[in-house]
This record gives C-alpha cells, structure tokens and sequence, in this order.
C-alpha cells in the first residue's frame, strides 16, 4: 500500500471501520514507514480529543434557568396590547394630522366670512390647531 | 418513570413530570448542541431553549414518537438556526477575536486528564484545529457527525433523528470523516498540527 492510499483510510483503520484484510495493509505499512507512522498518531491524538470533549456534568441550576426563562415568556405573553397600541397610535397619529391639514385647509378657504364674523383672529386660531398637531408628535417619540 | 408516563403527566399538567424529563435529558440536549455549536455556554442556552419549546408544544407531540428523537430535532434545529445567526454576527467581528474565541473554547476542553503542561499545549492546539476542522463540514455532514461522536447514536437513529434513510447516513459520516482526514493532513503537512 502505497503513502497516498494510507493518508485517504487513516481515519477509517483509526476507527476501525476497514475491511479486516485492509486494516492488516494499512497496519503494516506505519510498520514500514515512520512519517505516515507520526500523522497516524497525531490523527490518534487529535480524534481522541472528541472522546474527553462531552459535556459530561451536569448543571445542578439548568432546570431553575428553564423555570426561569419559562415564567419570563409566560409574563412577556399578553403582548397584544402594546401590539395594538403600536398600530393604532400611528392610524390615530396620521388621522389627526390629516385633520389638521383638513382644518387648516377650511380655515384658509373661508376667511372671509368667518373670521370677520366671529371675532377671532388669523393669530389666535392658528396656534391652536398646531398645538394639536405637536402633541400627539411628541407623545409619539416618547413611547 | 418512562418517557409515556413523563409524557402524558406532562400533558396534564405536571410540574414534577417537566422536572424529570428536564433532569433525565439534560445531558443529551445539552451534549448535542455542545457537538454542533462547539461552545459550552451557548449550548447550554440552546438547551434550555429546547425545554422551553418542549413545554409549551407538548400537546403536539405524538403518543407513538420517541421523546429523545423529538429532542434531538429541536436541539439540532436549534443549535442550527444559532449557527446561522452567529454567522451573520461574525461579519462585524475582527480575525483576531475569532482567535481568542476558539483559545478559550479549547482552554474549556483540554483541561481535563494530565498534569503535564507541554502535553497540555499541544492537545489546545489540537482542539482548536479540530473545532475549526469539525466547524467547517456542510452543515448535514456535521449534524451526522455530532450525534455519532457526541452521542453515539447508532446510524439508524441518525436516520430518524435527520429524517434520512440509513444509507444517506452512512454516506454523511464517509464524507465527513474524508473531510475531516483531508484537513487534518493539511495541517499535518503545514506543521500546524
Ligand atoms: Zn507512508
């Protein structure tokens, strides 16, 4: 058997997984050569790592943790709510606004005949609608 | 208490059931997320992650299925999607911490069974070309692999456990351990290992 054969069914003679007249083979052949001999034993070496690498103790808090994590999930569960104020404060947020423009639209088409008549000024009306613009804006950022 | 009897307390209800089944199957979860993450923490927070999901989905589970192949499902599902989201993560990692990540991770292996510190050394390094050899296996090669090596599961339950017939299993683990001799070698020719 030649070096590359050995190299392509270390990890099998390793595991002893060949057929038993290709184990012989390969068995005599690190015999014979010393360098297929060392990766041979390095490959040992190193496979023989997986068998120390279980996870072989156990966690005496593991099942506290799942209890745990457990109550957390059940407690973050009603979540429908905050779900629901996410979607309705924006369609409330952008329904007010369009009121808003609404309102400021009438306002600008008919100057004429309201303001004269009721007595309010352009300056005493305005601000008031855009107070109500800036507070759900502001409510919005905050949540 | 068999794994019908855990179950079907559990169905009713039972704390003490969840308890024993989280106490009896501990060590597998955890082991098979470990095999597949390589990272003793991470697995151990997978795990739990598993129980949460056995709890909460056990109605859905079939009288006649096995409680450990259903586990070992959502523990490889598991440790599989935590993978790909590490992976997403590592864009915004740099080389050098890569490194010293896979330096603890071996430190975590090889201080197991000698007192001598150069034996020590070389075995780290042989841990950390190892995990990076296991590491970089197609991801269905590496799931056959953990459970054989992990777990010892023998190949007809791999085939349940993956879904596969025994003989898709077989050919998992030939190309998985070519892969894993052909890496090896490479270091073995550089010298690294
Ligand atoms: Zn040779």
């Amino acid at each position: 058997m030649k070096c590359k054969n050995v190299h392509n069914k270390l990890i099998f003679f390793l595991e002893k997984e060949l057929p038993v007249s290709e184990m012989e083979q390969v068995q005599k052949h690190l015999d014979e050569c010393s360098k297929c001999a060392r990766f041979a034993a390095e490959m040992r070496n190193t496979l023989q790592i997986l068998d120390n690498d279980k996870v072989n103790d156990e966690n005496p808090f593991f099942y506290t943790r799942v209890k745990e994590r457990l109550s957390k999930q059940a407690e973050e569960q009603p979540a429908v709510r905050p779900v629901l104020v996410r979607i309705l404060q924006p369609v409330a947020f952008s329904m007010l606004l369009l009121l808003g423009v609404y309102g400021g639209f009438m306002l600008g088409q008919a100057p004429n005949a309201n303001i004269a008549g009721s007595g309010f000024t352009e300056q005493e009306v305005i601000p008031y609608w855009n107070e109500l613009e800036a507070e759900p804006i502001e409510a919005f950022l905050m949540e | 208490m068999s794994d019908t009897d855990i179950i079907d307390q559990l169905k009713q209800g039972s704390e003490a059931a969840f308890k024993t089944l989280v106490d009896t199957h501990q060590k597998l979860v955890v082991n098979t997320c470990y095999g597949l993450v390589q990272n003793r923490e991470d697995a151990e927070d997978i795990a739990q992650d598993v129980f949460v999901e056995v709890y909460r989905n056990i109605d859905k589970f079939r009288a006649d299925a096995k409680l450990s192949t259903w586990l070992y499902r959502i523990a490889v599902n598991r440790s599989l999607n935590h993978i790909r989201d590490n992976k997403k993560r590592k864009w915004f990692h740099s080389f050098e911490d890569e490194v010293a990540n896979k330096r603890r991770e071996a430190m975590q292996v090889s201080t197991s069974n000698t007192d001598e510190p150069e034996y020590e050394l070389e075995n780290q390094q042989r841990a950390i070309i190892l995990k990076e050899a296991i590491n970089s296996l197609p991801q269905n090669q590496k799931v056959a692999f953990t459970l054989s090596k992990y777990e010892e599961l023998s190949y007809q339950e791999i085939a349940e456990v993956m879904d596969l017939s025994v003989s898709s299993v077989e050919s998992l683990l030939f190309r998985a351990k070519k892969g894993l001799q052909k890496k090896l070698y490479k270091c073995f020719k550089k010298k690294c290992l």
